[in-house]
Parts: C-alpha cells; structure tokens; sequence
C-alpha cells in the first residue's frame, strides 16, 4: 500500500505528491455530501438535525453559507477544516471536533498495542514457518493463521466475546469501563475490559505479519549469500536469524508502518461488536443516526492519519534497505 | 497428470480451489438445493432439527436456505466488483506501461491517490448517501480496488515492452493497440489472474463489513447482512451459535480457498524458490 517510489524520485517530490493527496481527500470530503442525491443542507447537517429544524431550514442553510456560489463555499469549507470548525453532531450533542476528539483515544489505546504485539509474534512464528517450511510445523502455523486471516475480524470477535464472556463469563460483554472506579482500580478495569478485543486484533494481525514474514524470508533462501553461508557451514538457525530475518524485515516494517496509519481504522468492526468506544463505534452510531458531519469527519480523520503513516513508511523503508537511497 | 501428483506439486492450490468450487457450485443451484422459500416467514427462533437443518431466525426464514441463497450475493458481489477493478487495472496499467510518458506519469499519480484512501471508510461514507443496492455497492468496491492491479501490471508491461517479440512485431510496423492487445494482455493474464483472486477476497470482505454495519440491500440478503440480523436482532444473545456461527464459517471458507490458491500461485510463479525447493 506504500506510495509507489520511482527510486530518482526526491523526497521533495514525494512531500509534495503526499500533500496534493492530502488536498485531495479534503476536496472529497467537500464533494461527496454536495454531489451525492438529496438535498445538500440534508447531507451535510444530518437527518436528525434537517427534520427537527422545521421552519428554521432556510436560517441554516445560510448560515452554512449553501446560497453562496460553489468557488466561495469551497474555501469557507477550507477554512474551517483548517481552524477545527467541523459542524455540529446531533447525536452527540456536541461539536463534531469534541466528539471525535473524545473517541480517538479509545481506538489509539486499543490499535497500538495489537500492531506491536502483532508484529513480534508475526516475525517469531514467520520465520520458524519458514526455516522449517513444507513439513508438518509450517503446514501447522501457516495454515492455522491462514485460517485467523480469512475470518472476518468482527466475526473471530463475535466468537470470542460468546466463549469468554457469554460462556465462561472471564471477561465483561463489552465497554471500556464499569464506571465509579479511580485510580489502579480504573485502569486495572479498563485493562480487563481490553483482553477480549485486544486478543482478536493482535490474532488477526499476527496472522498477516506471520504471512508476510514467511514469505520473505522464504524468498531469500534462495539468495546467494544464503546459500554462501549454508556451504560455509553455518547452522540452519544461525543462518536464519543472522542473515535472513534481518534482510526480510523492511516488508514487515512497512506491513506494521500501514497498519499504524490504521490507529483509527484499524479496529472499526471489532470495536462494534465489543462497543468500545472508540472510532468504530463512534461511526456506527454515526451511519445508524444518519449524523453526516460526524462520518466525514471520522472519515477525515482517518485518511490523515493513513497518508501520514505512508509518508513514514517510505522514510523508514529508504532508511532501512539501502539499495533505496 | 494423475490427480494425487497434482495434489502434492501444489497441495495449496489444489485444496483451495476444491473449496472454491465446492461454494459456488452451492450458491450457483442455491434454489434447487434449498428445501425452503428463504424469504418465507414460518415460526421464528426454531432450533435445528430435520426440518430447519439450522433452524429458523427471528421472523421465522429457514437459516439453512438463507446460508444459500445469501452466497449468491456475497459471491456475485465480489466477482462483480473483482471484475471492474480488474478490467479498470489491467487497462490502466498497460496504458501507462506501454504508452510511458506523460500519460503513465498521469496515471500513475492518480493511481498513487486512489491507493492511499483507506477502501472501507470511504465505502462506508458513499454507501450511507447512495442508499443501499447491490449495484451501487459492486461498483464502489471495484472502483476502489483497482490501483494495486494497475500497479502491478504496470511494472510488468515496462518489461514486456522491451522482449523480443515485441520488439520484432514493432519492427514488421504492428501499432501500438494492436501489439497491446493482441501481444502485452496474453502475457498479462496470468499476473491479472492472481491479482483477481487476492482482489475478490478482499472485495467479499468489504462487502461483508458494510453489510454488517446495515448498510447492505435488504432485499438481496448476503452472509455479512446475515451476521447483521444474528448481532442486531438478539440472535447473539439468545446464543443461537446455528444461526451466527455457519455464515461467518461461508465467509471465512472462501476466503480461506482464495488465499490458499493466492498462496500455492506464489509458489509457483516464484522461480528461485522452485530452484530451492528442488534442491
């Protein structure tokens, strides 16, 4: 998913493709409620908020400045991506920018940890599968976490909230919190409210890094130098670690580099069936409430941060395999 | 070839296309296969028994008739969609691979944007003005998977162009449609083929996770609008695990045979490895 890299290709001109992708979405995000069907004002305040208005309609849509011609209302919008003025969220009863705000947190506390944990356990079991490739442990591992990747996330978290808490009752059915906690007791709770989800996300993740990191290292075995160290009599393992996980490693470095662009988006499903509340399920109520300006501006909030953690990406991936630079 | 050798050369790819057939052979004769109407309301909440394999859901249709039919529109959105962005890539990337020049450079760049656009929130955020229809949504997800296929195809055409036989068709003076059409897309197909495969994969899944935020054609049933129904409409905490378990196992089956046939193609389009795995 990294930004395709012509190797003569500047970071000047990279910088300056990232933000013509960035302008880009922002226009997007102006575009699509004013080209989709419906009334305009409809589709940019929201259902609840356009058939509660009554007689009050057309206040608004001058307020919004919908009369104005399309040129000018482009750069009001402008303007107020860039100083926070998101709208009004009727669901939450607050500012788009608050309700947001109060919500990326939770998905960040969540994501984090899954992609770390993900991509250590992805490189461990990737690489074992691939050393000891074609026998009985890779067909093992590898199928098995094939297996965990081909499920649907929110569906592998369905199974285990049934299990662990509906079952066996060792965990709470959902939430973040139980509330009228303070201090360890709160974050202790919070901690225990996390197991479930956060177990389906490093699974689910774990499973592509461990794919990802299999292949690659597969792929050097047949390289020279591989097979230079291999006649010179080093170890199997030796071989493995010395020379091939460090040369297979920039893939998976750029696998977890996307997947931090995904600190929002990444639990989206599995924060709907957890109701954790952070960014997924904050669009589920979203879509479920028809509140528009609080979609567009998760959806906002979510191509920044993916663009940024590309733009990161190939930083770290120019840093890593010289043959880049 | 006898069959087993086929099966030990690629024991991937082998399974994984059996499970593919096996699933759209099912969906395909779906209602000659299914012992009941799956929109006909009978007593809901049924457990499984002779007559309802799966039971029955909360307004009383048939589970495993349902687990049928909605294949139909999983599969067939996901081929759909897999299918534009294939065409949209495959035209894309011999365009701006054979032409080079301004136009690659204008392809590639929009290709680069499309690419970094996270697909399910955007499908997401379209879907909820569009309104629901299978259309709509085949459309959207093809539309918005394309760049990784243009990408690919691109970086091989650059290749192609300077073979042989491309060389020496210039040479007897054949344009540039007729080489690319009739010289660059053969060599393609294979490349296009296993890109198709990982692209309706994924295409299923985004179909699945927007059918399962509600936002799916509630006249065309799917199995992640299934799921929908279990999770919003107490399926879930009745623990009726014949209701949500088999559609999340469809879901998780095909895509399993896609990426198992993704993975025995890898093997095999891999020639270093092959010369290691001959050693």
């Amino acid at each position: 998913m990294e930004i395709h890299s012509h190797p003569q290709a500047t970071m000047a001109v990279k910088t300056g493709r990232y933000m013509l992708v960035l302008l880009l979405i922002i226009t997007l995000n102006f575009l699509i409620p004013r080209l989709m069907p419906g009334d305009p004002l409809l589709n940019i305040i929201g259902e609840e908020a356009y058939y509660g208005a009554g007689g009050a309609l057309e206040t608004l849509r001058e307020g919004l400045g919908l009369n104005q011609p399309f040129v000018l209302q482009y750069f009001s919008y402008l303007g107020g991506v860039f100083t926070g003025d998101w709208g009004y969220s009727y669901l939450y009863m607050k500012p788009v920018l608050t309700a947001v705000m109060g919500h990326l947190g939770w998905s960040l506390v969540l994501v984090l940890p899954a992609v770390i944990l993900a991509a250590i356990a992805g490189a461990f079991t990737g690489s074992i599968a691939a050393w000891r490739r074609k026998t009985g442990t890779d067909t093992a591992l590898t199928g098995s976490l094939l297996l965990a990747y081909s499920m649907p996330h929110y569906w592998l978290a369905m199974l285990a909230l049934f299990v662990f808490a509906f079952m066996l009752g060792w965990f709470p059915l959902g939430r973040a919190v139980s509330g009228g906690l303070g201090g360890f007791a709160y974050f202790a709770d919070v901690l225990w409210h996390m197991v479930l989800p956060l177990s389906v996300l490093t699974l689910s993740k774990a499973a592509y890094d461990h794919l990802i990191v299999r292949s690659s290292v597969v792929s050097i075995y047949g390289e020279d130098y591989i097979l230079t160290a291999q006649s010179r009599g080093i170890s199997g393992m030796a071989v493995l670690f010395k020379h091939g996980l460090r040369n297979a490693l920039a893939p998976l470095v750029t696998v977890t580099a996307i997947q931090f662009g995904m600190l929002f988006s990444g639990a989206l499903m599995v924060e709907v069936v957890f109701s954790w509340p952070g960014m997924g399920t904050l669009i589920y109520q979203a879509i479920s409430a028809r509140d528009y300006p609080l979609l567009q501006y998760a959806f906002f909030i979510i191509t920044v941060c993916v663009l940024a953690a590309n733009f990161l990406a190939d930083l770290v991936y120019r840093w890593l395999d010289p043959r880049m630079r | 070839m006898k069959l087993t050798g086929l099966f030990k050369r690629n024991p991937w790819l082998f399974t994984g296309i059996i499970m593919i057939t096996f699933f759209m052979l099912a969906a395909l004769f779906s209602p000659w296969l299914a012992p009941h109407d799956p929109w006909q309301y009978q007593q809901p909440f049924l457990e499984p028994s002779w007559q309802h394999l799966l039971g029955t859901n909360d307004v009383g249709q048939d589970i495993f008739s349902e687990l049928l039919t909605a294949g139909r529109v999983s599969l067939g959105v996901g081929f759909t969609a897999a299918l534009i962005a294939a065409v949209t890539g495959v035209a894309i990337g011999i365009l701006a691979g054979f032409r080079r020049g301004i136009l690659d450079e204008i392809l590639m760049g929009a290709t680069d944007v499309v690419l970094v656009i996270p697909i399910l929130p955007l499908v997401v955020l379209v879907s909820v003005y569009l309104g629901p229809g299978l259309l709509n949504t085949s459309l959207l997800i093809g539309f918005t998977m394309w760049p990784p296929v243009a990408r690919v195809i691109r970086s091989r055409v650059l290749n192609l162009r300077q073979a042989g036989f491309v060389e020496s068709a210039r040479a007897l003076g054949a344009g540039d449609w007729w080489i690319m059409s009739r010289h660059v897309l053969p060599n393609v197909l294979p490349l296009v083929l296993a890109k198709f495969v990982l692209t309706l994969a994924g295409a299923m899944l985004i179909e699945a996770s927007i059918s399962f935020l509600g936002l799916g054609d509630p006249s065309a049933k799917s199995w992640g609008m299934m799921l929908h129904y279990v999770f919003t409409r107490g399926g879930f905490i009745r623990e009726m695990w014949w209701w949500y378990l088999p559609p999340g196992m469809a879901i998780a089956l095909v895509i399993l045979a896609l990426n198992l046939v993704n993975l025995g193609f890898e093997e095999k389009a891999d020639p270093r490895l092959k010369r290691v795995l001959e050693r």
